[in-house]
């Protein structure tokens, strides 16, 4: 009975009626409530969907591949638009961390006495149009709340961000709306030539299409989400918007908004198109070691601890394509692990440089030396830096490690040269995050220019205020995530297994090679 | 390069040579007079005082009743075995003597002054003779290693002499900065100026204690330092000890560490920069280095009104010995001006040009060495 009533709430509905109705209670909230009034109001309403989130985990059966809890409303029928939610093991995760993450970010944000009402329901609106792009079961439902994420960070980059805001958000805003136009080109071309108006996900994945359009339909799609992703060359947006975004902005885009990427592409791009997805698999493997190692490069050449994380993306997102194209069993849980792996990753390494950023007034890695001083650096977020660093290159023990592992042994025996490629590129993450670390923790405490004469640098009296442990509970609480994961991989499997096994098993994706789950 | 904020740094003023050499001669103290380094200097000596008491008992209790152990475990603790103590020691809940040990061989191994020439000279090789014979027929191990090891035992006895010698030069330090410290509650010291002056008035009355040492073998006393090799508290035991310990140094004394193999350190010891005036306060990696070591020990007997006043500025308790370390050389500057004004070769104001020439190169001489020491700290800002 009570498992029954629990199967009918509308769990997916709640969890973007939070923050959706919260948003508009922020903006219309009578009188001048205050910046940390609002702050609250907000923690407030996340810690609500987060719990609303982990709630799923009560009613949804890990051992279903397909979509469950579905929701089915009609909206506008005569153009295909209904709302229509579900949530499967591929989704599922993301969701929980798009709840995690957006809480972090407002947490974790400081400033906030610059247009706090605007400011704040804006995350709430991103994380309500994040879930629904999530659970969207409708392709013009996904592209809605795709779209809808936009506006909002972008405004959250151009008002809150750094000196070049407008420049990074206007990029922002060009390159994403490109990759909006060519999901919807590809979303109505599907149906156009299938001769379909009913954009629902269920309908529209048995239809059946020319090879060719296919292919043309799948790199439209490819293009759009490789711009999100972001893949290598549409990635150019990525460091810029980083750069200029503030630390929470910083841990949403890398956290969740780059999911959608990945997520577009193994939901729509694989699911819709098998067929085309197995022909191009070789091509988007290619791909993948490209983003791979032109990100893991580029973020070597960086001197900003910023932009370094930044490409470090680029470079990590292009295991989730390698897994894509494998399409194994095994390479696809390793893609959901990779997902949320990254997410909980960057977002600790952008916290982590932003409290360098607000201590020290800068992140040039020529400039700062010695942070992980005991007396007078920053000990505890070094000490988590060192932790996040050895975790983002694979170190056993971490989500990174359980990632990596899963991708490149799905991977291998499909693609082997590609994901040896790849593998190079791990280890690369290992040397500029070995270099960030030597150069911004270990040494002697300094944040100037080592100049001809190192004895005047020694005499540098550095007064850096102390990180208060208020100030580290959510890096801490990302860096324990990514222990906990590591270390019990099960907790995170458990969940996606099935549906990541199901995934592989279109006809047109079996690969010669055929390999076996986690257990 | 991008801009730092000036809140965050502090470029400590460095005075050229010049400036302290005039400083020098015009009986004017390198420290800038302010109330809040009289509050730092006196109370810092304070609690070095007390640390110095501790360490010049241990230093004498171990020339004297560990002399030529081979293997002194229980060295630091005075004699004293009781399990309670020994529990404190091994739970560190104790004075870190292996600072005072490290001073000792910074003198021993530069080696200036004539406590080394004395150490080095025939008629300490003849007392050595004596002690070891005597010593050899008490104890097997040491009989063994003598003829094995010639020098083994001449050096041992070299080490208990310098141990003694430094455990006698701060048994006077000791009382003198406690006497400071009793002195500016009673309102007779309240400037820079007259913190050097009692300093000065200290060790001039002191110079000419006799420094001697003797150990007893079974029921006969044998000389190390006896009366007749006339050395003395402040030329044959002070000077060199400023030299080892506030100059030059070792390598390792300040919290960057040196590759010897890299040529990175010089092997003329004359040209060693690594002493206390030259150490960096802050600690690189908080290595159990023995600067750390001593700041730890001087933590533990600060006076409530300077750690009062730590608390107030920068991280207060968080970087508290790093405070510590930059008042102990502030302190160390007025020792060492102290020391210099002690032993100019002509008082200050004499009109004798031959006499003005003699103190303007001998304060040169100490303010071209000092340039290069850590005389940021010197300013009144700091």
């Amino acid at each position: 009975m009570m498992s029954s009533v629990l199967m009918a709430f509308p769990w997916l509905s709640l969890l973007l009626a939070i923050p959706f109705l919260g948003t508009f209670a922020l903006l219309l909230w009578p009188g001048e409530p205050s910046p940390g009034r609002l702050r609250g109001i907000t923690i407030g309403l996340l810690a609500a969907q987060l719990v609303a989130s982990l709630a799923l985990l009560l009613v949804f059966d890990p051992a279903l591949g397909g979509m469950q809890l579905e929701e089915l409303h009609s909206w506008v029928p005569s153009i295909g638009l209904n709302y229509q939610l579900g949530v499967d093991g591929l989704s599922l995760p993301l969701v929980l961390i798009n709840a995690a993450l957006t809480l972090v970010a407002a947490v974790c944000t400081r400033d906030f006495s610059k247009r706090p009402r605007i400011y704040f329901s804006m995350l709430l609106l991103i994380s309500g149009a994040v879930n629904g792009a999530f659970l969207a079961e409708n392709l013009l439902l996904f592209f809605l709340f795709y779209e809808l994420e936009l506006i909002p960070l972008w405004l959250l980059i151009s008002i809150w961000g750094g000196n070049q805001r407008a420049y990074a958000a206007t990029k922002f805003l060009i390159f994403t709306a490109v990759s909006g136009m060519l999901i919807l080109g590809a979303f109505l071309g599907l149906a156009l030539f299938t001769g379909t108006v009913d954009f629902s996900l269920t309908a529209i994945t048995s239809e059946r299409l020319a090879m060719g359009s296919q292919i043309v339909l799948l790199s439209a799609l490819l293009v759009g989400f490789g711009i999100k992703l972001p893949l290598v060359p549409f990635h150019t947006w990525l460091p810029d918007a980083h750069t200029q975004a503030s630390t929470p902005v910083s841990v949403l885009l890398a956290g969740v908004l780059l999911k959608l990427g990945t997520y577009g592409i193994l939901r729509f791009g694989m699911g819709l198109f098998p067929e085309a997805w197995a022909q191009l698999a070789p091509g988007l493997a290619i791909w993948a070691a490209i983003t791979v190692v032109y990100g893991s490069l580029a973020a070597i050449a960086q001197r900003d601890m910023k932009r370094m994380v930044a490409y470090s993306s680029v470079g990590h997102m292009g295991y989730v394509l390698l897994a894509g194209a494998a399409a194994t069993p095994v390479a696809l849980l390793g893609a959901e692990f990779q997902m949320v792996s990254h997410g909980l990753i960057s977002a600790l390494l952008f916290l982590l440089v932003g409290t360098v950023y607000r201590k020290t007034g800068t992140r040039d890695l020529d400039v700062l030396r010695g942070l992980l001083n005991p007396e007078r650096g920053l000990p505890f977020t070094g000490t988590l830096m060192i932790l996040g660093v050895m975790a983002s290159a694979g170190m056993p023990g971490m989500v990174g490690f359980i990632a990596e592992f899963l991708v490149f042994r799905g991977s291998l025996l499909a693609y082997p040269i590609a994901t040896l490629v790849c593998m190079v590129g791990s280890g690369l993450t290992a040397v500029y995050f070995l270099l960030l670390v030597n150069r911004a923790f270990f040494g002697r405490l300094a944040i100037t220019p080592a100049s001809d004469n190192p004895v005047d640098d020694a005499r540098l009296d550095i007064q850096l205020a102390p990180v208060a442990p208020r100030e580290t509970l959510p890096a801490l609480a990302l860096a324990l995530g990514v222990l906990a994961l590591g270390l019990f991989p099960a907790l995170l499997g458990h969940w996606s297994e099935a549906t990541t096994t199901a995934m592989a098993q279109f006809p047109a994706l079996l690969a010669p090679i055929t390999d076996g789950g986690l257990g | 390069m991008p801009v730092i904020s000036a809140d965050l740094t502090r470029q400590g003023g460095m005075p050229p040579a010049a400036e302290l050499e005039r400083r020098l001669l015009a009986g004017q103290t390198l420290l800038a007079e302010t109330p809040g380094h009289v509050l730092e200097v006196v109370g810092v000596l304070e609690s070095y005082g007390e640390v110095l008491d501790a360490y010049s008992r241990n230093l004498i209790y171990q020339a004297e009743h560990q002399f030529l152990n081979p293997f002194p475990i229980f060295k630091f603790l005075d004699g004293d075995l009781n399990p309670a103590k020994i529990w404190r020691h091994l739970n560190h809940d104790r004075i870190n003597f292996e600072y005072a040990e490290y001073c000792m061989k910074a003198m021993l191994w530069h080696g200036t002054g004539g406590l080394d020439a004395y150490l080095d000279s025939q008629a300490f090789a003849d007392l050595c003779a004596k002690i070891i014979e005597a010593k050899r027929r008490k104890d097997l191990l040491l009989g063994l290693l003598d003829p094995l090891f010639r020098q083994f035992l001449p050096e041992l006895i070299r080490t208990a002499a310098t141990t003694h010698a430094l455990g006698q030069f701060w048994r006077v330090m000791s009382d003198l900065f406690i006497d400071l410290a009793a002195a500016e509650r009673d309102g007779r010291v309240a400037s820079i100026a007259q913190v050097v002056d009692f300093l000065k008035d200290g060790l001039v009355a002191a110079a000419a204690k006799p420094i001697t040492y003797a150990v007893t073998i079974g029921l006969e006393s044998f000389p190390v330092l006896p009366p007749e090799a006339g050395l003395t508290f402040l030329v044959d035991v002070a000077v060199p000890y400023v030299e080892a310990v506030f100059l030059r140094g070792m390598p390792f004394l300040g919290t960057v560490s040196f590759n010897a193999q890299a040529q990175q350190i010089s092997p003329d010891q004359a040209q060693f920069a690594y002493g206390a005036l030259f150490a960096d306060p802050l600690p690189t990696m908080g290595a159990g280095i023995p600067p750390s070591l001593l700041m730890q020990d001087m933590y533990r007997h600060l006076p409530k009104s300077l750690h009062d006043w730590y608390l107030q500025c920068s991280r207060g308790e968080g970087d508290v010995r790093v405070k510590i370390c930059a008042s102990f050389q502030k302190a160390m500057f007025c020792v060492t001006n102290a020391a210099i004004a002690g032993t100019l070769p002509h008082p200050i104001g004499s009109g004798d040009p031959q006499a003005q020439a003699a103190n303007q190169a001998y304060a040169r001489a100490w303010a071209t060495r000092l340039a290069s020491a850590r005389t940021d700290c010197l300013s009144a800002a700091s």
